[in-house]
């Protein structure tokens, strides 16, 4: 069965209409008496803008209900990243967020110890709401055991009413002010020269304690690759200039890109 | 974001529909359906396969070409390469001659109790 690239670009049965051909300017000028006109102007087609409808999902089938515990906990797996977020019944850590690369950067927050303690674990990062737990690449398949011992362990953690974080850790911390500058200079020397190549741009969208908001733009935005470019790009440029910065957060609107993988770079980002 | 192999879409009309065959689009680019059954028209029910063979960024079911149609039901089964088929059923949306219906849903992540 073709593919509807096939399709498009090859003119198969059924072949798309990306738009209706426009006519060239003479094919419009030649219906045009312009004999006692001295200055015609030849009418321009536009495209009229489209909206995008959203409509409301009723069911989707996949999603499975359960019933809630004391401290209720649910497990999102992340396949992508490897990784699974935790959704607490209640905020983990209000007003900052903290990222762990290992256990020994885990020093000042007692539940990100708990946690490197389960074998399996190489970060954890503590946001809202949400506790991300990555597990080592080398472990593959079902997350079900691992994700119920991290759900066990913040549970009994949070019961116990023990920090989550130490004073030491939050009086650590960079104001907004030098996050917002030093992300600023990686982001202008570092992130946006390297993928310029693929008409992309990132932009420091804001600084919420040490929570980052960014946008994508140009290429980037709604590009599939956009995730990796996070993680493996981004993720790494933005904690090695700033070591305390917690949540890194993809603010853009991917369903609304324009032009991703397009060669062409946007006007205005030139 | 999965490649998007094919998917089926059944839609169903209310009170005023087009009559004319839908078309889908992905990524800004307009697709006839394949293997299409029923109608458009009023009161009817539209059924078609498409294959993107893609990753989309935008899947879209273009509006009429004129007037309004509303649509009393979506519905829209996926077929991911490599992974298990799911299925979006959408509610009531009127789309006309300016507007296209999104239908690019990414399957939930499992989500369970710890």
């Amino acid at each position: 069965m073709p593919s509807w690239f096939t399709k498009v670009f090859k003119g198969g049965a059924g072949a798309a209409k990306p738009r209706e051909a426009k006519p060239s300017l003479d094919e419009i000028m030649g219906g045009i008496d312009t004999s006692e006109d001295p200055e015609p102007v030849a009418p321009v087609q536009v495209e009229k803008k489209r909206r995008i409808i959203n409509a409301p999902v009723v069911e989707f089938v996949g999603e499975s209900a359960e019933p809630a515990a004391d401290v209720r906990i649910k497990a999102r797996i992340d396949s992508n990243s490897g990784s699974c977020v935790m959704l607490i019944d209640r905020p983990v850590l209000e007003g900052h967020s903290a990222w762990f690369s290992n256990a020994k950067s885990a020093a000042e927050s007692p539940l990100a110890q708990a946690l490197f303690a389960i074998d399996g674990v190489v970060s954890v990062l503590l946001h809202g709401y949400t506790i991300t737990v990555t597990r080592h690449p080398a472990m593959h398949g079902d997350w079900t055991e691992l994700a119920r011992e991290i759900g066990n362990t913040v549970r009994a953690h949070m019961i116990e009413e023990k920090p989550v974080v130490t004073d030491a850790f939050l009086e650590g911390l960079p104001s907004q002010d030098a996050i917002e500058q030093k992300l600023q200079r990686v982001i202008e020397i570092e992130i946006n020269p390297s993928i310029a190549a693929h008409s992309g741009a990132i932009a420091l969208d804001r600084v919420e304690g040490n929570t980052v908001y960014i946008q994508m733009m140009g290429g980037c935005q709604g590009c599939a690759a956009s995730d990796v470019t996070l993680r493996q790009g981004i993720y790494e440029a933005f904690r090695s200039a700033v070591p305390q910065i917690g949540a890194i957060l993809d603010n853009t609107d991917h369903s609304a890109g324009k032009n991703p993988f397009y060669t062409q770079m946007p006007a205005g980002m030139r | 974001m999965p490649k998007l192999n094919t998917f089926d879409v059944t839609i169903k009309t209310g009170e005023r529909g087009p009559g004319a065959a839908p078309k889908w689009s992905i990524n800004g680019f307009v697709v006839d359906f394949e293997q299409m059954k029923g109608s458009t028209a009023p009161g009817e029910t539209f059924q078609g396969t498409a294959s993107p063979g893609s990753f989309p960024h935008t899947l879209l079911i273009r509006g009429p070409e004129s007037g309004a149609w509303d649509i009393e039901e979506t519905r829209v089964t996926y077929y991911p390469s490599g992974e298990q088929p799911y299925t979006v059923r959408l509610g009531a949306v009127t789309l006309d001659d300016d507007a296209d219906l999104n239908i690019w849903y990414e399957r939930p992540q499992k989500v369970f109790d710890v």
